[in-house]
């Protein structure tokens, strides 16, 4: 069980209004929605658990790998889960998107905690390998003393309450409905937790091509709310 | 070669076939195709072939009338798809200015599997100026199947790589229907520099009976996947987004497609879902009809009518 200082760390890094500028993105949402293929709670559901998957099955991993790396002081080892994560961003929205989410995170840190390994990182990626946000998270708690667990839950439930913030001024649901859909998912963050804690960068994998195909139209909308 | 039997993925499915073991004699395909450009012959030839079965390739032809110093290669499987404990591996070189075009014979059956699985390498090694076409048939995975697939490419930015695989639910029509009755389909595509530095990787895991994938966000009400991946220099792949980045959205057919740009100006990848296959395909092929013309300055000659 996390101590009164750390479940307050983690209380404050993994909240959804920490400013790492996660209200601009839908990851999707935004098209889902205008094609029809998201229109109700009931898909709203499903859409954030296919998320909330491919988030745990692909940066999850990174996540993990990165917090061990940050306990081992191990910077080769975070730069190369930050750049496992960069290589399959294949979409260029996700990709804008975990890059600017990490380094606004790092920023953020700096600011807020002072000299950290994630500081380190930042100053030799110019040019180089980009700073990624599930990276910059895992580090980020790793320093600050949180488990890795609760690491990898914060940064599921970010993937979550993203969508979910995205969808109250996407379409006809309240913060109640939200709140209710973002229960039932994280239900199922344990799980994908002890599916994934021994995976290593090699594994990372996602499979959500609906998910892409949207990401891809989404670039070449006229009329758009959502930067994904 | 690289073994793909420790993946993790894989661990579930250890036990050993009861017909011959696992990558028995008979049981491990090699293939190993090595293209020259021929300065006296005005065209590419195909210049070491190493076969061993199941995997078998036919003689180069030059049955491209629009790229007539082109050879066209077609590969076969002897035993009539990918089965238990089969391990292929396909390994291809193309030396500088050195164009190819590889093809398989028919569908790639992966078939129906009651213990082990089979796996599948392939390495691309492409010299400065060289082109290469991948364009496989589409993918079946049988009830139960279960294949892992690893694909590593390297070239230099001059050089041109276009690879297209569709994939199938299953054998749709086959008795009551056959979809997502596979156990494990996990393929990646992984490409980088001559001189290491990595471009873009692509890893799927699709297990349907242990994530269903005919949720939304992942395959959705579509059935068939199309995924076409252009690695070329940045200027080429400008030209070919420019022509094919509108999106489709068709409700009808139904289809939908969307282009995006690789990390590191690796190159595009084209993504498309439909119900049926030959929409994806012919979305696929308009794909690779631009990216072509681009690139090479040719376009592709009518599909074949019995194809």
């Amino acid at each position: 069980m996390s101590t009164v200082p750390e479940a307050l760390k983690l209380l404050q890094f993994g909240d959804s209004v920490f400013p790492v500028g996660a209200f601009s993105f839908s990851n999707g949402l935004e098209t889902a929605v205008e094609h029809g293929a998201v229109h109700d709670r009931t898909t709203l559901q499903e859409f954030v658990r296919t998320v909330t998957r491919a988030a745990a099955t692909g940066d999850g991993v990174a996540l993990l790998v990165a917090h061990r790396a940050a306990r081992a002081g191990d910077l080769d080892r975070i730069r190369a889960a930050d750049e496992a994560v960069h290589l399959r961003k294949i979409n260029e929205e996700t990709r804008t998107m975990t890059v600017r989410m990490g380094r606004k995170l790092a920023e953020a840190a700096e600011r807020v905690v002072g000299e950290s390994l994630l500081r380190k990182r930042v100053a030799e990626s110019g040019g180089g390998v980009p700073v990624t946000y599930p990276v910059a998270l895992g580090v980020l708690f790793a320093e600050l003393g949180v488990g890795e667990a609760d690491a990898f839950a914060a940064h599921q439930y970010g993937a979550a309450s993203m969508v979910l913030g995205a969808a109250v001024r996407l379409m006809r649901v309240d913060h109640l409905d939200t709140q209710s859909i973002l229960f039932a998912v994280n239900e199922r963050v344990g799980e994908d937790y002890e599916e994934v804690r021994t995976a290593g960068l090699d594994d990372m994998q996602s499979f959500a091509p609906h998910l892409d195909v949207l990401a891809g139209a989404h670039q070449h909308a006229h009329v758009r709310m959502f930067m994904s | 070669m690289t073994t793909l039997d420790s993946v993790r993925e894989l661990a579930p499915y250890q036990d050993q076939p009861a017909q011959l073991p696992a990558a028995a004699n008979g049981k491990v395909g090699i293939l190993r195709l090595g293209f020259e450009w021929h300065e006296d012959q005005d065209r590419t030839i195909l210049r070491d072939v190493f076969r061993q079965s199941p995997l078998l390739v036919q003689r180069a032809l030059y049955w491209d009338e629009e790229m007539p110093g082109l050879p066209c290669v077609m590969i076969l499987t002897t035993s009539g798809g990918v089965l238990q404990g089969d391990r292929l591996s396909i390994d291809v070189d193309l030396g500088p200015g050195a164009q190819a075009h590889l093809v398989t014979q028919a569908a790639t059956k992966i078939q129906e599997m009651d213990a082990n699985y089979g796996t599948q390498t392939q390495s691309f090694t492409l010299a400065e100026d060289a082109y290469l076409e991948f364009l496989p048939e589409p993918v079946i995975p049988f009830r139960r199947s279960r294949f892992v697939s690893d694909t590593v490419v390297r070239l230099p930015e001059t050089a041109t790589m276009l690879y297209a695989e569709v994939l199938q639910p299953g054998r749709k029509y086959y008795r009551d229907g056959e979809i997502f009755a596979y156990d494990l389909f996990s393929t990646t595509l992984r490409a980088h520099r001559p001189d290491g530095r990595p471009l873009f990787v692509e890893k799927f895991v699709i297990a349907p009976g242990r994530f269903p994938v005919t949720r939304i966000g992942m395959m959705d009400r579509f059935h068939v996947f199309g995924n076409v991946v252009l690695l070329t220099d940045p200027d080429r792949a400008a030209r070919v987004f420019e022509r094919t980045a509108t999106p489709v959205w068709d409700e009808r057919t139904p289809l939908a497609t969307a282009v995006s740009r690789l990390p590191n100006d690796a190159g595009l990848v084209f993504k498309v879902l439909g119900q049926e296959t030959e929409p994806v395909r012919a979305a696929v092929r308009a794909f690779c009809t631009a990216a072509r013309e681009e690139v090479t300055g040719c376009t592709f000659p009518p599909v074949f009518s019995w194809r």
